[in-house]
């Protein structure tokens, strides 16, 4: 065989440098680009969890929220509530002292009903003008309604009932003021 | 080569174009919302520990009053805490009254002797401060009795209205 050239032939291969630039130029680009795109789905995802999650936390505190203002409501309530039968009892012991200190010492009571608007007082008084003028006149000055009654004693005294009531209506602008 | 760079070079604008740049679109969108909810939830929690606070510090201002609402009335020992200030206290049998504003209200008649009518004053202070919720009820009546002086009113107990066997608890107690 002849000889032309002293140099031996290459073997040619498909993958030229140029090629080889090109496909690594493209392959590094789409992993870049593909590796953005699953980075973006994972995100996504992670998104949408944490935002489920944030709402089932928000639906239950909102549910708990509910449940805190009913028991806050029922402890005022209970607050009010004892507020109001604390008072009523400083009232009546306020009543009963004030009932005790109306009568002078020259009567003496031998029963007393306290009612819701009313006053009955049974005893007994050396003369009627004492209890009209001792008794009486401060229940008169408290009661709308007042009636007396008067019976003898063995010792000359008087026993007598005193029923003293209240107009309903009066009780009633009373308990709103 | 040229066709192999055109194919990549138009796959890639595809690729760009239909899938990567509309799921960066959601991902921002889905960021805000999630920043929107994180916001809401925030709101929400300052909203509930504030809610909390103010139901903790009522429950402790008002200790008393919601443990007297829960306790069950106790005949016997309502008697033994308030002897001190009667010379006979009895207590009738405890029946279940009309309910006062949602509470269940529960009757006793009461009937004692006192030596005078401060026992009664002090009785009252001590029923403000006994472990029920206790209202003490018109007619009261006062009667001399030789040198003492006989009692009877009505008491009003109040409970929280729970159950409807509350009553059959009481009367299983008496």
């Amino acid at each position: 065989m002849t000889r032309y050239s002293y140099k031996k032939p290459r073997t040619k291969s498909p993958f030229t440098p140029e090629l080889q630039l090109i496909v690594s130029f493209f392959g590094v680009t789409i992993l870049m680009l593909s590796l953005t795109y699953l980075f973006l789905v994972y995100k996504d995802k992670q998104f949408i969890n944490e935002k489920n999650a944030m709402v089932k936390e928000k639906l239950f505190l909102a549910h708990e929220t509910a449940n805190i203002d009913k028991k806050i409501a029922y402890i005022q309530k209970q607050k009010l509530t004892a507020e109001k039968v604390l008072t009523q009892n400083m009232v009546l012991k306020d009543s009963i002292a004030n009932l005790f200190d109306l009568v002078p010492e020259r009567i003496t009571l031998s029963k007393a009903k306290l009612l819701k608007n009313g006053l009955v007082l049974q005893g007994i008084t050396p003369t009627k003008d004492v209890y009209n003028f001792m008794l009486q006149a401060p229940l008169r000055s408290i009661f709308q309604k007042t009636y007396s009654s008067f019976y003898p004693a063995s010792n000359g005294w008087l026993y007598f009932v005193s029923k003293n009531y209240m107009d309903e209506e009066n009780e009633g602008l009373d308990s709103e003021n | 080569m040229i066709i192999i760079s055109v194919f990549l070079l138009f796959f890639i604008l595809l690729f760009s174009f239909l899938i990567l740049i509309p799921e960066g679109k959601d991902y921002r969108e889905k960021r805000l919302e999630l920043k929107k909810a994180r916001v809401e939830y925030r709101q929400y929690q300052i909203y509930h520990d504030e809610i909390m606070e103010n139901f903790k510090d009522l429950q402790s201002k008002n200790r008393h009053s919601i443990t007297a609402f829960d306790a069950i009335f106790n005949p016997d020992r309502f008697q033994k805490q308030n002897k001190v200030y009667f010379s006979t206290l009895t207590l009738s049998k405890i029946k279940r009254g009309k309910d006062d504003d949602g509470f269940a209200v529960y009757e006793v008649n009461t009937s004692s002797h006192i030596s005078s009518p401060k026992n009664f004053y002090d009785f009252l202070d001590a029923v403000n401060k006994s472990d029920w919720i206790i209202g003490v009820n018109f007619p009261i009546d006062f009667q001399r009795d030789g040198e003492m002086i006989h009692s009877s009113f009505t008491m009003k107990v109040y409970a929280n209205n729970r159950d409807k066997n509350r009553t059959k608890d009481f009367s299983k107690k008496r």
